[in-house]
């Protein structure tokens, strides 16, 4: 018996507790937190199995490292027409390890929810039974074992987004948020099934993980163009649900929903659903260098950008929600320059590897952000930065265990957040000898590294140091419960030594199933010596230290005043353009009401005038057609015989025609 | 040498069940109890019957070795399993509709006897069992379509019904006697054998007998020209009755066409291929495009009745294992589709709700269950996916256009195009009694209470529907090996 064989009960425990929860809630749990705990036990089960899964798999207990289930679901034969779907399970490395970061990230959240959520009354219900659905569904897209399941629970992890930014759905703000981020995921999504109708065709109609990954793709049905327009557009999937450039918009947005929502789903679950993807898919992505060089720029790019617009703005989870689209940026920059350098070379180096590694890194130090600033929030009320200050007096856990997160996000050793953004860093930087443009990308992540430790350390002496500024506010602020806390400090223990993963053989562990990928193995020593006998580390090490010194003059010492900044009228125009997202805003609303608009115009006076002229003339023909044929049944029977007879002489006289005997 | 009679045994048990109702019926007057007994009776043959299919071990043939008459085979067994589901089905649902009738005992006893003749003709590899299975299946239901005498309609229609029946048998008869004349055997496969020996040459007298075994057996699948009889019969047979004919009998009569064509002339396939693609499209435009003018619902279910034997006969058109298999499929989805919608006019008409399709609006705030239920049936039937409808009309259309890829086969792609633009003319008629049932408001808003076993009928069909269509691989596994059966001869 393995654990693995056990893996399908994983989304089904969460699933459980959405159907219970939804349509029982209100009559079993009202005054149990609406099912909170019901919840967390399933949460918990399904955490437990899959964290003996996944040590199952890493530890190699599963013979052959691979495990695999699957059921047919509908097969149709035939010669050009054939093809396949299987509903299934497939669990390798990668897998397991989205397995870890997804049940015990959702788990500590649901937890966590216990406190946050309190006083939200009949609310709950619908709260607990949406975030369970989310995980059940979350698992399932980890589980699944090909792109059309995995597909389906895309579409359902987008559902259960949507419907928790709206969580608060009376508030115009939040229900346009959550509407904006379902139409502009979209865009991905449709992206995404153009992908995998490339897929269907190329592969023969099959899209399970195991064929694709085996296939010989110097018989892919459209040749290597057609086969990189489709990892293209896989991307294009990755990159709406990932929120990168340029359909980054949403994620600021989605801040509107609970803070436990944004830490779960919008931090470190579903938005890492675009990165996985593409590391999914990376055995068919090495075949294509170019869509791998886009997936490095659009990474390097998101990178910056969204982390030059974290540098003013004062909602403290717009900060993070910034920053969160910066960190996905460097994982896909790192399995670009994976993926790009191994199709270049035919040789492995620590991009894919340090994509991941960062991916959970960044799970556990992210969420720990954003429930930290979540208990910020539940004690002060308030989002604006502006309204905080002094509040380590207040929050003595909160804003250690804060801290913690901030120094890893930055990359101060020993801290995780450093081991996993040097290492793409120093492969971004390899990658150069192969194409110059890598270099540029390498300058991008420096100055990106640089900014990242300036905005977290603004935002955490902000809310923490000095004096207060809404001294109502102060005066009412309490540390948050020990259920809120705990899971906190759960985290920030993760979110310290989530990076020693490195020494215990994360390298060799999690690479991708390409059959001559050689991951180097090194011991501890090994690792150390090359880290640190690089300039690049030290690189990385001055950049996110003057951007800590840089945060410390402005706001604790105040030898800078940030108002210089906005001093001349060309500064103001630049802060605010960072504040307006560089119009990005602004650009799709004028998408949405120009051309989409304009074009659904032309659009629905085609269908009107042209397509319905043509229904409508059809239909009045055929109820025509119909009554004078209905006039023909006239009740008699005799009439009916006539037909019989008249029928078969014409269907003989028929035959004697094809036949050609008459 | 004694002879093997194990074949027979599922049909032997119907016979027995049918024979002991009106025993039952003198020492217990209900109609429940009656009920009770036949679904008894049914479940065990159903049971024997799944326990061939599951085991893939089959009794021996009936007759001599070389001239077989009857044999149990997987297409066999499972064609009996499709009349058995549709008899369980319509006896659960006449349980409360004839409570308050005469001849109770004789109107179950019918319906098994009907079931077993059509489980014979499933079985029959002879035409003399075939036609002897086909009399019993259809003198039944003349008894039953007017098993209601003193009602008018019920009286016209099993006269009609008779009529045209005999004279369709007349008709399938004098076809056998010529294939007869010429082949010398009645044995179905032998018959293909001999006229596979005879050559290319085409003979007047075949051709006819051709063209009299479409039209006799055409009758009873209400091919056009030969439909007319059966709008007139639905609508004045009891309702559960409507449901045996148009999910159950049409059925036998696909049985008869695949039997006797793509066993019995298969090898003469040049000769009436074109002829059955040409009798497909114009059946299912004819009705689909009278459908839309009905305001019978019965009257509408059995046009629609009429369009879907169209895309049934595909399979007969195109002639390759893939397409029965399809055909197949669509016949078994079918039944639970049109079985279960013909359930719920009968549950609705026992509560005296009208069968014209006004008095169906409002239905949704009335009769919930029963109004979801008629939608997915329907949009089932309009091959919405992922409903079971969908899936066998997919498998059904892609055999026309995979066989079309055939060198002189071109023609067959325009089948499925004419089923798929058939299919869309159907969406019409099938979404304005949905419409009339959510979006119209109702003169009244009374719930309605329809009985246990009728809304149990019901669920069965929709259950069976959506779940062979999210999950349709079993099922076509098996209709893979009956079209298989069916070919091997």
């Amino acid at each position: 018996m393995y654990w693995s064989e056990l893996a399908w009960l994983i989304p089904i425990f969460p699933l459980i507790a959405f159907v219970v929860i939804g349509f029982l809630g209100n009559k079993l749990f009202k005054k149990a937190e609406g099912g909170g705990y019901v919840a967390i036990a399933m949460a918990a089960i399904s955490c437990f199995i899959s964290l003996m899964v996944a040590y199952e798999i890493l530890s190699g207990g599963y013979p052959g490292e691979l495990f695999k289930q699957s059921l047919l679901w509908i097969n149709v034969p035939g010669q050009d027409l054939s093809f396949t779907f299987n509903i299934g399970i497939y669990i390798d490395t990668l897998a397991a390890l989205m397995l870890i970061v997804v049940s015990f990230i959702s788990t500590l959240v649901v937890i966590y929810s216990v406190g946050y959520m309190h006083e939200e009354g009949e609310k709950k219900r619908r709260y607990y039974a949406i975030i369970s659905l989310f995980i059940g569904v979350m698992l399932g897209l980890v589980l699944s074992s090909n792109y059309l399941q995995m597909f389906i629970f895309w579409e359902l992890v987008g559902l259960c987004s949507y419907l928790l930014i709206g969580f608060w759905y009376t508030k115009p703000s939040a229900a346009s948020a959550a509407k904006k981020a379902f139409l502009v995921t979209r865009v991905g999504d449709i992206m995404f099934m153009l992908g995998l109708f490339i897929f269907f065709v190329g592969f023969g109609g099959n899209l399970d993980y195991e064929h694709i990954f085996n296939f010989n793709f110097e018989d892919f049905v459209g040749g290597n163009s057609m086969l990189t327009l489709g990892t293209f557009f896989i991307f294009g999937g990755a990159v709406g649900k990932s929120a990168q450039f340029p359909l980054h918009d949403w994620l600021p947005d989605a801040m509107e929903g609970p803070t436990t929502v944004s830490a779960l789903i919008h931090a470190a679950t579903m938005v890492k659903a675009g990165v996985y993807l593409v590391a999914r898919s990376y055995p068919v992505m090495v075949e294509t260098p170019d869509t791998m060089l886009i997936v490095a720029i659009v990474g390097g790019i998101t990178a910056l950008m969204a982390a030059t617009m974290a540098l003013n703005n004062p909602n403290i989870k717009r900060v993070l929600a910034y920053s969160t689209i910066s960190q996905l940026g460097y994982m896909f920059l790192a399995l670009g320059t994976g993926g790009y350098f191994f199709a270049l070379t035919q040789e492995a180096n620590a991009g894919y590897t340090s994509g991941m590694f960062h991916l959970m890194n960044h799970a556990f130090f992210k969420a720990l952000l954003f429930l930290s600033a979540g208990a910020v929030i539940h004690a002060v009320h308030t989002e604006d930065m502006r309204l905080m200050g002094g509040l380590s007096k207040k929050l003595k856990i909160t804003s250690l265990v804060m801290l913690i997160g901030c120094i890893s996000i930055a990359g101060i050793p020993p801290l995780s957040g450093f081991w996993s953004k040097d290492e793409i860093l120093a492969s971004v930087w390899e990658t150069g000898a192969e194409n110059p443009i890598f270099y540029l990308l390498y300058i991008m992540g420096i100055l990106t590294a640089f900014m990242t430790a300036f905005y977290m350390f603004r935002l955490w002496f902000m809310t923490f140091k000095g004096e207060p500024r809404d001294h109502h506010a102060y005066e009412h602020a309490h540390e948050a419960p020990k259920v809120m806390w705990v899971p906190l400090a759960i985290l920030a223990v993760l979110a310290f030594g989530s990076g020693f993963a490195l020494f215990m053989g994360f390298g060799e562990a999690i690479v991708p199933s390409i059959e001559h990928w050689h991951a180097h193995s090194e011991d501890i020593a090994g690792i150390l010596t090359t880290i640190f006998s690089e300039w690049q580390t030290y690189l990385s090490i001055i950049a996110a230290a003057l951007g800590i010194y840089l945060a410390y003059l402005m706001y604790i010492k105040k030898s800078i005043n940030p108002d210089v900044f906005v001093a001349t009228p060309g500064r103001k125009k630049v802060y605010d353009f960072l504040l307006a997202r560089y119009g990005f805003t602004a650009g799709y609303d004028w998408i949405g009401l120009k051309v989409v608009y304009g074009l659904s115009l032309v659009v629905d006076w085609f269908d009107r005038k042209v397509i319905d002229g043509i229904v409508n003339g059809f239909a009045s023909i055929t109820v025509h057609l119909g009554n004078v044929l209905r006039k023909g049944q006239t009740g008699f029977v005799q009439t009916y015989a006539g037909v019989v007879l008249a029928g078969l002489s014409l269907i003989v006289i028929l035959l004697f025609l094809l036949g050609g005997l008459i | 040498m004694a002879i093997d009679y194990s074949a027979l045994y599922p049909v032997m048990v119907m016979v027995v069940f049918a024979a002991a109702l009106p025993a039952i019926h003198a020492v217990a007057k209900s109609s429940r109890v009656l009920a009770g007994v036949s679904l008894v009776g049914i479940f065990v043959t159903m049971a024997l019957e799944l326990m061939y299919i599951v085991s893939g071990e089959y009794p021996a043939a009936i007759g001599g070795a070389s001239v077989e008459l009857l044999r149990l085979d997987v297409f066999a067994a499972l064609f009996a399993l499709v009349f058995l589901a549709v008899a369980f089905y319509v006896v659960l649902a006449s349980a409360r509709y004839v409570e308050k009738d005469r001849h109770q005992a004789e109107y179950f006893s019918l319906i098994l006897l009907a079931t077993a003749g059509m489980m014979v003709v499933a079985m029959a590899v002879d035409l003399i069992t075939l036609f002897a299975g086909l009399e019993v299946a259809s003198i039944s239901s003349f008894a039953l379509t007017a098993f209601r005498k003193k009602d008018k309609r019920g009286a016209e229609a099993g006269a009609k019904y008779y009529v045209i029946g005999g004279l369709s048998s007349a008709i399938a008869l004098y076809g056998i006697s010529l294939l007869y004349g010429i082949t010398g055997t009645t044995n179905i496969a032998g018959i293909n054998t001999v006229l596979a020996g005879m050559g290319s040459e085409l003979d007047i007298a075949l051709l006819l007998a051709i063209g009299l075994l479409i039209a006799g057996f055409g009758f009873k699948v209400a091919l056009v020209p030969f439909h007319m009889w059966a709008p007139d019969v639905y609508e004045g047979a009891p309702d559960p009755i409507a449901g045996l004919l148009a999910a159950g009998s049409k059925k036998m009569g696909m049985v008869l066409l695949f039997k006797v064509f793509l066993v019995g002339l298969i090898a003469i396939k040049a000769d009436w291929q074109l002829l059955a693609g040409v009798l497909a499209v114009l059946t299912m435009t004819v009705g689909n495009v009278i459908a839309v003018q009905q305001t019978n619902i019965k009257r509408m279910l059995a046009y629609s009745s009429v369009g879907q034997a169209g895309y049934m006969i595909i399979a007969l058109a195109v002639a390759t294992p893939y397409a029965v298999e399809g055909s197949i499929f669509h016949i078994i989805t079918h039944a639970f589709m049109k079985g279960g919608a013909f359930m719920i006019v009968a549950a609705l008409a026992y509560v005296a709700l009208g069968e014209n399709i006004a008095n169906y609006k409002g239905l949704a705030k009335r009769a919930p269950f029963l109004a979801i239920s008629m939608t997915l049936l329907l949009f089932a039937l309009a091959g919405i996916p992922p409903l079971s409808g969908f899936v066998s009309k997919f498998v059904l259309f892609s055999a026309a256009i995979d066989a079309s890829q055939i060198a002189d086969q071109n023609w067959m792609f325009w089948l499925a195009i004419a089923a798929i633009l058939n299919s869309a003319l159907s969406l019409y008629y099938y979404v304005r009694v949905i419409k009339y049932m959510y979006v119209d408001e109702g003169s009244t808003k009374d719930r309605i209470k329809v009985p246990w076993s009728m809304t149990a009928a019901v669920a069965i069909c929709v259950i069976a529907t959506i779940v062979i269509g999210v999950w349709p691989d079993p099922v076509i596994d098996v209709c893979e090996q009956a079209a298989r059966a069916l070919f091997a001869g």
